[in-house]
């Protein structure tokens, strides 16, 4: 037994050293060097966040393939250099590291999830690699370092607006907060709706905690219901939004909810029902009244999907590729150096997630938000909210 | 010296760098849990929970002190462990299964009260500033891991391993041999969490962000998987396991989707065909010394009463 021990042992350190030997002597190609630009997905193809990753890396290929077609980036072909990293922070590191040390790319694109882009956006910095989160919308990430940008319109500018909407148009006076303390998401996007109100003169009625994978909410809903809000500001995921609006109308509580880009989801109207009709959502674009560019992109994806609608990580995924192609040209170079200059430069770039400007803090904006509302079983656009630059 | 270092690591690939220290913090997390479950046979299902104990508690201090990270590690460690011993007061009296769900029910305390705590900025986690130490962090890990890995090697030679191995064996005729089992598991298990929380301060660190939801049951599950698919007992084992665990994801990735796939199925393997692990019962310093003929070949050992 011991013969067979050492053997396995022996096999596996020859395996581990094979590895790392066959990887350190590989690909030592200068970063400007071949004829393809090499972009990587840093992003989970498996576990609990997959669907945040897979989305995102389908709008990628999708871009790239346009652009391939249409002769690539000054001659060069787009090639997108993918790695799982399950959702796992330490892989997520690995993974970056491998991107830039063994792939060689030139921008990273990626993680759908905040905690992870906090994990690789340091290493990406200190490489000199461009890192475009298509997804992070927690505090934290663009404070980097000046390689690190996100496409994602963040809720801290997004929220404010809409509010701003709510207390002079829907003269709403009273709200309900939801949280859900075990999702970072969530506990950001609250305190930004209590910093919101607190702006607008109105009053926070009550202030309810769940948990995500939370079941029965009727304990909050009879808390909220007793202090008669106008409209409850819900900060979590789709899954328990629409709980929480099935236990609203089964107490017989008629106000609606409103969420950040959590809520947007067909699954939030399967799941929910009648209960979520009049649920609204502030996004960056608006699947009706469609820009040129996003209606192209819907027709294009559905013919490439079997008829599927795109969300909302397939055209923010698009649109990172886009950006940093737009980039890339104007700055006519793939040098990270020099192309995240005018990626930083972008003013009114039409995307399909919104017309996208980089501020100096390197955080987009579009505008106009749009505020979606649930109407007979579907998302429709409720008002487009103008925001403000800074 | 510092400088020097620097550049050592400096001239190194940063992704192997990545996977040497993941194998490394590994290695010191297994190495504790060894002491609790492998040594004291003590099932700990929390050993995460411990784990983000130091791991806050590490950030926590170099953010809010400027104390040296070599202290900071140490006393990361420390309140890990005196948590460790506080909590292992009342439960570790339950032995097996009630042990295993009284652990898990702990780990799930621990997230709840980060999740809910001001200062560790609920649930949207720490970023944690560079380790205030001019020693880079991949030498800082295996520094520790060295010095884990001769600890426990001496520890489970010493009077003290064999006290924890006669627990493991048999409580009663342990205690009917005169160990104080109360005092001997209490301090199996907080020299056990002593090791989680540097690792985890460790992680901190290393990783630059933590949250509270980073250290959940399947983490415990990743350490304990360790030092099963290792060896229980073993040093050289944890070692092994978790260095092949730590791994093997990076390794396997070839194989993209696939790779968890076998990694599982690697794990099934393993265990069909090494129960005991793929050093179970292995002792390195008894192998040494054989080798060296300062103790009976194994041939002779095997005719008396086994280890």
């Amino acid at each position: 037994m011991k013969k067979v021990t050492a053997l396995f042992l022996a096999g596996m350190l020859a395996f581990g050293a094979a590895g790392c030997k066959k990887k350190e002597g590989g690909e030592a190609a200068p970063k400007a060097g071949g004829d393809t630009v090499k972009i990587g997905f840093l992003g989970a193809l498996t576990g609990d966040v997959a669907m945040f990753g897979k989305p995102t890396l389908e709008g990628m290929k999708m871009a790239a393939d346009e652009i391939n077609a249409a002769g690539g980036i000054n001659g060069k072909k787009i090639e997108i250099v993918e790695a799982d990293n399950r959702g796992d922070k330490q892989e997520g590191a690995s993974v970056t590291q491998k991107l830039i040390s063994r792939d060689n790319v030139v921008a990273i694109v990626g993680d759908p999830t905040t905690g992870i882009t906090k994990v690789a956006a340091p290493i990406a910095q200190k490489a000199g690699v461009v890192l475009l989160s298509a997804g992070a919308t927690g505090p934290g990430v663009v404070e980097n370092g000046d390689f690190i940008f996100r496409d994602t319109l963040l809720d801290s500018i997004a929220i404010p607006a809409c509010i701003d909407f709510f207390a002079t148009e829907m003269k709403y006076k009273k709200v309900a907060i939801v949280t859900s303390d075990n999702n970072d998401y969530s506990v950001g996007l609250s305190q930004t709706f209590r910093d919101a109100a607190k702006g607008k003169g109105i009053q926070i009625v009550a202030d309810e905690k769940i948990k995500d994978g939370d079941k029965d909410f009727s304990a909050q809903i009879t808390n909220i219901k007793a202090k008669k809000p106008d409209v409850i500001l819900y900060s979590g995921y789709y899954t328990e939004g629409a709980l929480i609006m099935k236990e609203a109308r089964k107490q017989g509580l008629k106000v609606n909810m409103f969420g950040g880009d959590g809520l947007f989801s067909p699954k939030l109207i399967e799941l929910g029902g009648d209960a979520v009709e009049g649920t609204m959502s502030a996004l960056g674009f608006s699947p009706e009244q469609a820009t040129p560019v996003t209606a192209k992109f819907i027709e294009a994806f559905k013919k490439k999907f079997n008829n599927a609608e795109p969300g909302l990580f397939d055209a923010q995924g698009y649109d990172a590729i886009m950006l940093l192609a737009d980039a890339m040209k104007r700055a006519n170079s793939i040098d990270p150096k020099l192309f995240k200059v005018s990626l930083a430069a972008t003013k009114g770039f039409e995307g399909v997630s919104g017309t996208i400007s980089m501020q100096a803090s390197r955080e987009p904006i579009k505008s106009p938000l749009a505020l979606l509302e649930v109407k007979g079983g579907k998302f429709v656009l409720k008002k487009k909210v103008p925001v403000k630059m800074d | 010296m510092g400088a020097s270092l620097q550049n050592l690591v400096a001239g190194m690939d940063p992704y192997f760098l990545q996977i040497i220290v993941n194998i490394g913090i590994a290695i010191i997390l297994a190495l504790g849990l060894n002491i609790i479950t492998g040594l004291t046979g003590q099932l700990s299902l929390g050993h995460a929970a411990f784990m983000s104990i130091g791991a806050f508690v590490g950030a926590l201090l170099t953010i809010k002190t400027g104390l040296p990270f070599s202290l900071n590690l140490i006393l990361a460690g420390s309140i890990t462990a005196l948590v460790g011993a506080m909590i292992g007061y009342p439960i570790l009296r339950l032995t097996g299964d009630y042990l295993a769900i009284c652990t898990l029910g702990f780990a799930e305390i621990v997230k709840v009260v980060f999740l809910n705590l001001d200062i560790t900025n609920k649930a949207l986690g720490l970023s944690v500033p560079p380790a205030h130490s001019s020693i880079p962090m991949p030498i800082m890990v295996w520094i520790c891991a060295i010095l884990a890995i001769v600890a426990v090697t001496f520890l489970q030679n010493s009077r003290f391993g064999r006290a924890l191995k006669a627990i493991r064996g048999d409580e009663i005729a342990a205690e009917s041999m005169g160990i104080n089992l109360a005092r001997y598991k209490i301090s199996s298990f907080a020299l056990g969490t002593f090791f989680a929380g540097i690792g985890g301060a460790l992680y901190a660190h290393f990783l630059g962000y933590i949250n509270p939801s980073d250290f959940s049951f399947l983490k415990s599950v990743d350490i304990l998987s360790m030092i099963v698919l290792g060896g229980l007992g073993s040093v050289p084992g944890a070692v092994i396991g978790a260095s092949v665990l730590a791994a093997a994801p990076e390794f396997l990735r070839f194989m993209s989707q696939y790779r968890m796939l076998v990694y599982g199925a690697l794990l099934v393997f393993l265990m069909v065909f090494r129960p005991n692990g793929l050093l179970g019962g292995v002792n390195f310093v008894d192998l040494v010394l054989r080798k060296l003929g300062k103790k009976p070949q194994l041939a002779v050992r095997n005719g008396k009463k086994g280890e």
